[in-house]
């Protein structure tokens, strides 16, 4: 039963990209994107709640696991997948010239769309690091393609970017691949030997040069995909000038799937290091992305510029989060990462009513937004205000425990820096809320018709989810899940 | 693996780094995969999925992939070669100090000679120092082969060889990259009237 699921789920969004790459007209390449897309969810959810359900029982096949990490993770891919995938039909709609022919332009968005989503479900599920470095890249061309959709000059430029800069950095992580595999079965390895159980049995035998070597050419290559600076310079152009559902996706979804197999990567094979050597490594990518993107929020920045900074900022934070590598700070990180997908990807689909009726907030910060539509100023209200991280947020609640984690960890030094770096962050983001919502008004009033539904309505569901997620942020620390959690590897 | 074998496959990288023209680069690329697939049949595993895999690379990166970016260069016919950028003699001193501090800190991989360590290395290096040395998307592009060359040299390398599909996964994926990479540059061709990438520099904050 759970390996049919594991087959089916990504099955299912290859096959939905097919069928709407050869489906005859737009509308039934919408229709189609739709019911795949919710079928692909339902199986994806499934499998996350087979994991979260017994958590204590990870289940293994012949390639695949499915662990409590891993289903935290699927159930992040599923929903927002599900949901970029829904609103893909309203918000294309005003695409002019795009990457391809119009006539064959949604076809090969919802194709390139559901062939990046397909390998994202397969990330957490994946049972060894060799296949997941494989999907992680087979991630590549697909969603350069996504990004560069629009077909303008500036989706060019972040497309060609992020296509150049994650492709070298990969093949860097391929390298540091290499080297643990000579170091793990020098002459005699098979596939299995990359599988993340062995990695992590084989680590306390490992220490010296070559081990070093590996984790350190992993994680730096894995963090130009992550968008960890100083290897980030892709990030914010890619999010701000993808389609808002791609943007969503990317942020939402491939980056935290990214920092999984960076933290199943510490979680294996840091014992092959100096203690506190691995997390080190891990902890100066969060503070360093931290200390770049704090700045960048004190600006007045367009709208969705600004939230791919604070995509910056929360990657940062799941890096230190994870590098401090305590049951709290856990707990904090698999609350972020949940949280933090909810509130990123309601801003970007707020983004594609405001871009078509105000084009100018595309350059600059958008204002007085509450007195233009409040539909929308509602959206980038829910996302903005969690984001920053303010009560009843689950990311305030996420961002305490990664913080108490550091205490706990004794890394007060760290910890200190952090929330310093987080307190800056949120007095940016609440500067940029307030001028947001109601600064002098900079966009004309306009009326929302069914998309102001449709607004509030996503709205309503993603400020729903947060405020569920809120109180099991409360619940998690101490439970029994966080130590499954705490293993990271089935 | 001999010395002689990764000083040549170093020296065409370093050849990458001076060509003046697009064809030049993408000939160069292809006699570097050559070499490399001929070593991998040549100094074949005694096994005949091993000598498959390695026919399989051999087609893909050596004749394939170059073949495609040859294309794409006839495609897109640039007026004049793409000036501005720093003279042959820099270039190759730049791009011989960055490899050459890099193969000096590097600690042993583990790979079958030392020499095969500072290969791997060497070319992963030169990849990066090509893409940001040379303004042409198709060098870029090139830039792609070079770096997954040298990866491909730590996998011939490695005491037994890498598992099938990991080499065979990693051809896939470079071969949507090199065909995305393609429809990228003819975009940008179409865009802006030339393939050189400094026109790509609008977003900035």
């Amino acid at each position: 039963m759970t390996e049919a699921l594991v087959i089916a789920a990504p099955a299912c969004a290859l096959l939905t990209g097919a069928a709407t790459w050869l489906a005859r007209t737009a509308r039934q390449a919408d229709l189609l994107n739709s019911a795949g897309a919710v079928l692909t969810a339902l199986l994806t959810l499934a499998l996350a709640g087979i994991a979260l359900t017994d958590a204590s029982h990870p289940r293994h096949g012949a390639w695949w696991m499915l662990d409590a990490a891993g289903g935290v993770f699927l159930a992040v891919i599923a929903v927002i997948g599900l949901l970029s995938a829904l609103v893909a039909p309203s918000q294309l709609a005003s695409s002019g010239r795009g990457l391809v022919r119009a006539a064959r332009g949604r076809g090969m968005y919802y194709a390139a769309y559901h062939t990046f989503w397909a390998a994202l479900i397969v990330v957490p599920l994946v049972d060894n690091l060799g296949l997941a470095w494989l999907l992680v890249e087979a991630t590549t061309g697909a969603s350069a393609l996504l990004v560069a959709y629009s077909g303008t000059r500036g989706a060019l430029e972040a497309g060609w970017k992020y296509l150049v800069l994650t492709t070298f950095g990969l093949a860097i992580a391929m390298l540091g691949i290499i080297v643990l595999y000579v170091a793990i079965a020098p002459g005699d390895g098979t596939l299995g030997t990359l599988d993340w159980q062995s990695i992590a049995r084989a680590a306390p035998g490992l220490r010296g040069g070559p081990a070093v070597v590996a984790f350190v050419l992993i994680v730096a290559g894995l963090a130009t995909k992550v968008g960890w600076a100083p290897v980030h310079n892709w990030l914010p152009d890619a999010h701000s000038e993808a389609p808002p559902p791609v943007s969503a996706l990317l942020s939402a979804a491939l980056l935290p799937t990214v920092v999984l197999v960076t933290w199943r990567v510490l979680i294996a094979l840091g014992p092959a290091l100096t203690p506190g050597t691995a997390s080190a490594l891990v902890l100066a990518f969060g503070l360093v992305s931290l200390a770049v993107a704090v700045p960048f929020l004190w600006r007045s920045m367009a709208w969705k510029r600004l939230l791919a900074y604070s995509s910056l900022e929360h990657m940062g934070i799941l890096a230190v989060g994870i590098g401090f590598a305590t049951p709290l700070a856990t707990a904090g990180v698999v609350v972020h990462v949940a949280g933090h997908a909810l509130a990123k990807s309601l801003g970007f689909y707020a983004a594609a009513p405001l871009l078509r009726h105000a084009p100018r907030a595309h350059d600059r910060a958008v204002r007085g937004l509450a007195f233009a539509n409040p539909s929308t100023a509602g959206a980038v209200g829910v996302s903005l205000g969690a984001l920053a991280a303010m009560p009843p947020s689950p990311l305030f609640i996420s961002e305490l425990l990664i913080l108490l984690g550091g205490v706990a960890a004794h890394e007060i030094a760290v910890t200190v820096a952090a929330a310093l770096l987080l307190a800056l962050g949120f007095l940016g983001l609440a500067q940029a809320l307030v001028d947001g919502l109601v600064g002098e008004p900079r966009v004309r009033r306009w009326r929302s018709g069914r998309s102001g539904v449709r607004m509030r309505r996503l709205t309503l569901v993603c400020g729903t989810l947060l405020l569920a997620l809120t109180a099991v942020a409360c619940l998690l620390p101490g439970s029994g899940v966080v130590t499954h959690l705490m293993a990271g590897i089935a | 693996m001999s010395v002689l074998f990764v000083i040549v496959v170093t020296a065409l990288a370093l050849a990458i780094v001076v060509a003046r023209r697009r064809t030049a680069a993408v000939a160069l690329v292809a006699v570097q995969s050559v070499a490399l697939g001929v070593y991998a049949l040549v100094h074949g595993f005694g096994e005949s999925s091993a000598f498959l895999v390695g026919g399989v690379l051999l087609v893909g990166k050596g004749i394939l992939l170059p073949l495609g970016l040859a294309w794409l260069v006839r495609r897109t016919r640039e007026p004049r070669l793409i000036a501005g950028e720093l003279p042959p003699l820099t270039r190759v001193t730049v791009a011989a100090a960055i490899t050459l501090a890099a193969v000096a800190l590097i600690p042993s991989l583990g790979l079958d000679s030392r020499a095969a360590d500072q290969g791997a290395v060497a070319l992963v290096v030169l990849g990066v120092v090509i893409a940001v040395l040379r303004r042409s998307a198709v060098f870029q592009a090139v830039g792609f082969l070079v770096a997954e060359n040298g990866v491909y040299l730590a996998a011939l390398a490695a005491p037994g060889g890498l598992p099938a599909i990991v080499e065979i996964g990693v051809l896939f994926d470079l071969v949507i990259v090199v065909a995305v990479a393609a429809a990228f540059t003819r975009r940008i061709h179409d865009e802006f009237g030339t393939g050189d990438t400094t026109v790509l520099g609008s977003l900035r904050d």
